[in-house]
Formats: C-alpha cells, sequence, structure tokens
C-alpha cells in the first residue's frame, strides 16, 4: 500500500514540477526537439544518399550482342542461362529487328546514317541481351560466366568496358556515404549526448534547493528522485511526439521537391519513416530516456547529501 | 530528551565549529542557544537533525545515539523532528497546503491522515484562509508561519528552531515566538536558535551562549549576554 501511495505521489508530483515549470520544459525540451532533429536529418541524408546510389546502380546495364546470324534460339537459351545465375536481377532479349527499328527510330533526323543503313541493304544488327545485376560489382562474373564454349563463339561484342568506370564511380561514391554518414553520425550522436546531459544537469541544478528542502523535511532519496526520473522519461517522450510531427511534415513538404530535384528515383521519405517508425523513433525516445535518467542520477547525487 | 556529550565538530579542512560540549535538555524545554556569528549555533542545530554528524562524541536523541546515524536513517530522524530556518525552506512551487501536506506525503501517511492534519495546523498557525497561496504570495512572517506549520505534521516531541526571526521584522518575530511559546506549552521541547537579543530576553527561559564553539554559560531564565 505504501510503495503504491508512494509511486502515485512521484507521479504527481513529476506531473506538477513538468507543468508548474513550464518554461524549464519547454527549454529542455526544445533542446532535446533540436537534438532529435539534427540525427533525423542525418538518417534522411544517409536514407536518400543511399536511396540515389541504388537508383543508380539499378539503372547500370550490361549489353551483349552477338552475331547477326546467331538465330533466336541460341540468344534466348543464353538469357535462359544468365537468369538461372542469383547475380542477375533481370535479362530483355531484344531481337535483331527491334534493334534494327530502335536504331532508326533513334536516328530518324540524320540521313546520313540512314542512307547508309539503305547502303549496306539488309538488318546489320544482331540479337542482343539487356543484363541487369542486383549489384554492379556482379557483373565482372555475369560476363565471364556467359563465356561458355556454348555462347562464346555467338558473342560478337560486350560493353561492359563503358560502364566499368562509371560503376567503380557509383561504388566509390556509395562507400564514401555509408562511411561518411557513419562518422558524421558518431560525431552528432556524441554532441547530442553532451547537449541533453548538460541540459538535464542545468534543470537538476535549478532545483537543487527544493532537493534539499524536501531531504530536509524527511523525504528519503527515492521520493526525490523519483519525480526528477519520471520527469526525465517525459521530457523524452513530448520530445520524441513533437520530432514525429515535425519529421512527417518536413517529409510532406520536401518530398516533392526530392522528387523533383532526384527524379526518377523510387523513394518516398514519408514511407521509409512510417515503415521504420518504432524502430527510428522507438530508439531514439529509448536512448533518450536512459541518456535522461542516467544524467538525472548523477546530477541529481551531489544535492541529495544533505 | 537531548544530550550531547563532548562532542566536537571540525569542518574540513581544519575549521573548528564545536569543542567539547555537553549539555543536555530535559523533556519539554525551551532552551535558546545564543552566540555571535560563527560561535557554532547553526552547527550545534545541523548536529541535532543530522545535517551534519559530530567528529568527535556522541549527539543522542530520546534514545537513539545519531552520531553515526546511517544515510538510511536520517529522513525517519526528520519525520520526528519539526525544524525551522531562517530562510523558510518552502517549495516555491508547491502552495501552502501542498507545502505542508508534503510533509506527511514523504512519510507514506494516507490521504485521509493528511486530509485531517494539514487544516489543523494551518489553523494553529492563522493560516486557514491561504491553502491555495504559493509561498512567492506570502510575506515573510506567513511564511515562516507556514513552516512552522509543516515542522508540526507529524507532532514532534522536539522542534528545533534555527534563527526563525532572522528575516522577519520585530511585530512577525514576536509572532512567531509567540507561536513557538504555544507548541511548547503543549509539551514539545523546543531549541531555539537566535541571535536576537530582545526575543531571547522576553523569553526568560534557559539560554545557552556559545562562544569559539564552547559554552560560555548555561543559564535557567537566563538573557542574552554577549
Amino acid at each position: 500500500m505504501s510503495f503504491f501511495l508512494s509511486a502515485l505521489r512521484i507521479i504527481r508530483f513529476a506531473f506538477q514540477n513538468f507543468f508548474r515549470n513550464f518554461w524549464l520544459s519547454v527549454i529542455t525540451m526544445s533542446v532535446f526537439v533540436l537534438t532529435l532533429i539534427t540525427v533525423n536529418a542525418l538518417i534522411f541524408i544517409n536514407v536518400l544518399g543511399s536511396a540515389t546510389v541504388q537508383s543508380v546502380q539499378e539503372k547500370v546495364e550490361v549489353s551483349i550482342y552477338f552475331e547477326p546470324d546467331t538465330s533466336d534460339d541460341i540468344v534466348k537459351s543464353a538469357q535462359g542461362y544468365l537468369l538461372g545465375l542469383s547475380q542477375v536481377r533481370n535479362v530483355t532479349f531484344v531481337s535483331a529487328e527491334d534493334a534494327l527499328v530502335a536504331f532508326k527510330e533513334h536516328h530518324q533526323n540524320d540521313a546520313v546514317i540512314l542512307d547508309s543503313l539503305e547502303e549496306i541493304d539488309g538488318n546489320p544488327f544482331g540479337s542482343a541481351l539487356v543484363i541487369s545485376a542486383w549489384s554492379p560489382d556482379d557483373f565482372t562474373f555475369i560476363l565471364e560466366a556467359i563465356e561458355t564454349p556454348e555462347y562464346q563463339r555467338y558473342i560478337k561484342k560486350k560493353d561492359f568496358t563503358d560502364y566499368e568506370a562509371v560503376i567503380s564511380k557509383i561504388q566509390n561514391l556509395s562507400d564514401r556515404i555509408r562511411i561518411g554518414g557513419l562518422v558524421l553520425a558518431g560525431f552528432f550522436i556524441l554532441i547530442a549526448i553532451l547537449i541533453i546531459f548538460n541540459t538535464i544537469r542545468v534543470a537538476t541544478y535549478v532545483h537543487r534547493d527544493e532537493i534539499g528542502i524536501m531531504k530536509l523535511v524527511g523525504a528519503n532519496d527515492w521520493f526525490v528522485r523519483g519525480p526528477f526520473l519520471l520527469e526525465a522519461i517525459m521530457y523524452s517522450a513530448a520530445s520524441t511526439a513533437i520530432m514525429v510531427g515535425i519529421v512527417f511534415l518536413s517529409m510532406r513538404w520536401l518530398e516533392p521537391w526530392v522528387s523533383t530535384y532526384f527524379g526518377g528515383i523510387d523513394f518516398s521519405a514519408q514511407q521509409f519513416f512510417l515503415d521504420n517508425a518504432l524502430l527510428i523513433f522507438g530508439s531514439q525516445f529509448l536512448v533518450l530516456s536512459v541518456l535522461g535518467l542516467f544524467t538525472t542520477m548523477f546530477a541529481i547525487r551531489r544535492y541529495l547529501r544533505v | 530528551m537531548i544530550r550531547l556529550q563532548n562532542v566536537s565538530k571540525i569542518y574540513k579542512p581544519n575549521t573548528g565549529a564545536l569543542s567539547n560540549v555537553s549539555l543536555h535538555i530535559k523533556a519539554g524545554e525551551f532552551v535558546s542557544i545564543v552566540g555571535q556569528s560563527g560561535s557554532g549555533k547553526t552547527t550545534f542545530a545541523k548536529l541535532l537533525f543530522a545535517e551534519e554528524r559530530p567528529t568527535k562524541g556522541e549527539v543522542i536523541i530520546g534514545d537513539w545515539d545519531i552520531s553515526r546515524i546511517r544515510q538510511s536513517e536520517i529522513p525517519i530522524l526528520r519525520r520526528q523532528i519539526g525544524i525551522v530556518f531562517q530562510d523558510y525552506k518552502l517549495l516555491p512551487r508547491k502552495t501552502v497546503e501542498e507545502n505542508v501536506a508534503f510533509a506527511l506525503e514523504v512519510a507514506g501517511a494516507g490521504p485521509s491522515r493528511i486530509k485531517k492534519i494539514v487544516p489543523q495546523v494551518l489553523k494553529i498557525v492563522g493560516l486557514s484562509d491561504k491553502l491555495g497561496r504559493y509561498p512567492r504570495q506570502l510575506s515573510g512572517g506567513e511564511q515562516q508561519r507556514v513552516s512552522i506549520a509543516r515542522s508540526l505534521v507529524h507532532t514532534p516531541k522536539i522542534l528545533v528552531a534555527d534563527e526563525p526571526t532572522g528575516n522577519l521584522d520585530t511585530i512577525h518575530s514576536m509572532e512567531i515566538i509567540e507561536l513557538l511559546k504555544r507548541i511548547n506549552e503543549y509539551g514539545t521541547t523546543v531549541v531555539l536558535v537566535s541571535h536576537d537579543r530582545d526575543i531571547v530576553n522576553a523569553l526568560k527561559k534557559r539560554v545557552i551562549t556559545l562562544h569559539d564553539g564552547e559554552i560560555a554559560s548555561d543559564i535557567e531564565r537566563g538573557k542574552y549576554m554577549i
């Protein structure tokens, strides 16, 4: 009975402190919210960076051109073989006729090229396979894999070399973004911890006289600490809730801009935050709360020695 | 009721506040502790509610030797002693009623007991009409009366008042002293720490004079003699 009575009183005092020290609560939560926004902005930039890299990677395709006299059956057999490889995402068959039509369409305003084509008299193109892979790293393997005795003699050209530099650059950029993001995240988290640590210390310092008074009228340490600890959790919960609102409002505002600027990227920041809400916001609330509790315990300790 | 045996208190690094003090205060007494600034009066008061511990000697309250009291036992001691301070020590963001109730709440008193006692003690100090006020909305004298009301909620056997009139004008000071006398008449032992000559002389009660941490005089129905 006594335990529950004390617990209820601690909860009541925490709420009283929270609302009666309104401006202190507002300032503390503002610092928390700003810190969380910084962390989430970093997450957004990282995710957007990864999505951009992934999108570009997905657009990288390698074509294999077959000799003009190669039958479609052989090319389709090669297509089946490639699709059987786990590294291959998709293989599109382009027939010789389709290649000719596409070429003509592409150069419809270039009379010289079209005349040259007439001169040749016939279809100079062979069939082709357009390959996309799960990762640009896999292209080397895929192109080596196709060089079996069964298909090698029919292959006229592989245009991988053109993409090699691009793929390497993308891979490089992707790695840099990942490493840079991690370093930046670590740096920001460290700053965030220091800011929160200091904010709570200041909030506790403001109450140092009250802590002493509580002790002098017979409160035990837990009765004094309790409301402050609960307040730290309340600050964390309220700040996380405010920050969630801000993040979704910003995403709503940013999304059209992002899709215009990074046209063609299949990425919705809102959806990303929604899908990972529990993990992202839950973990931020948890970290904030644990940090708040730890700091409060640490900060209040010296004032309890009355 | 209160016994000090060869009590010395030295603050670090090496500042002596009390030196070999021995005295006995009987139950129901009203004792004034007087002396100049730095004579050890406040240290003496702090020893009684374990805000300080003696460097040497014993402080015994009732049958309880609190000289080496454990940290966890201090709240239990303080719930049995009424304490009144010069600066009132009220919680600024709690109302008069909440400040008084707080002393009961920390001791785990039930809501019905709190509902009964708080109006009673506030009536004794004459603040029944100011339950919902915050300390900043009260005069110094009223704040001190709230502090006294708070100290009475556990019907303490001992009340320690450390310079309770230090921040008050003469009229309010006399009101507070009258209140302490009334509390003493109900049987509570009152230890008044003061450097107010007029108040101590008007009381005509036992006066213990401290000088440089030692007892300079201890006289029944004494006077302020510095």
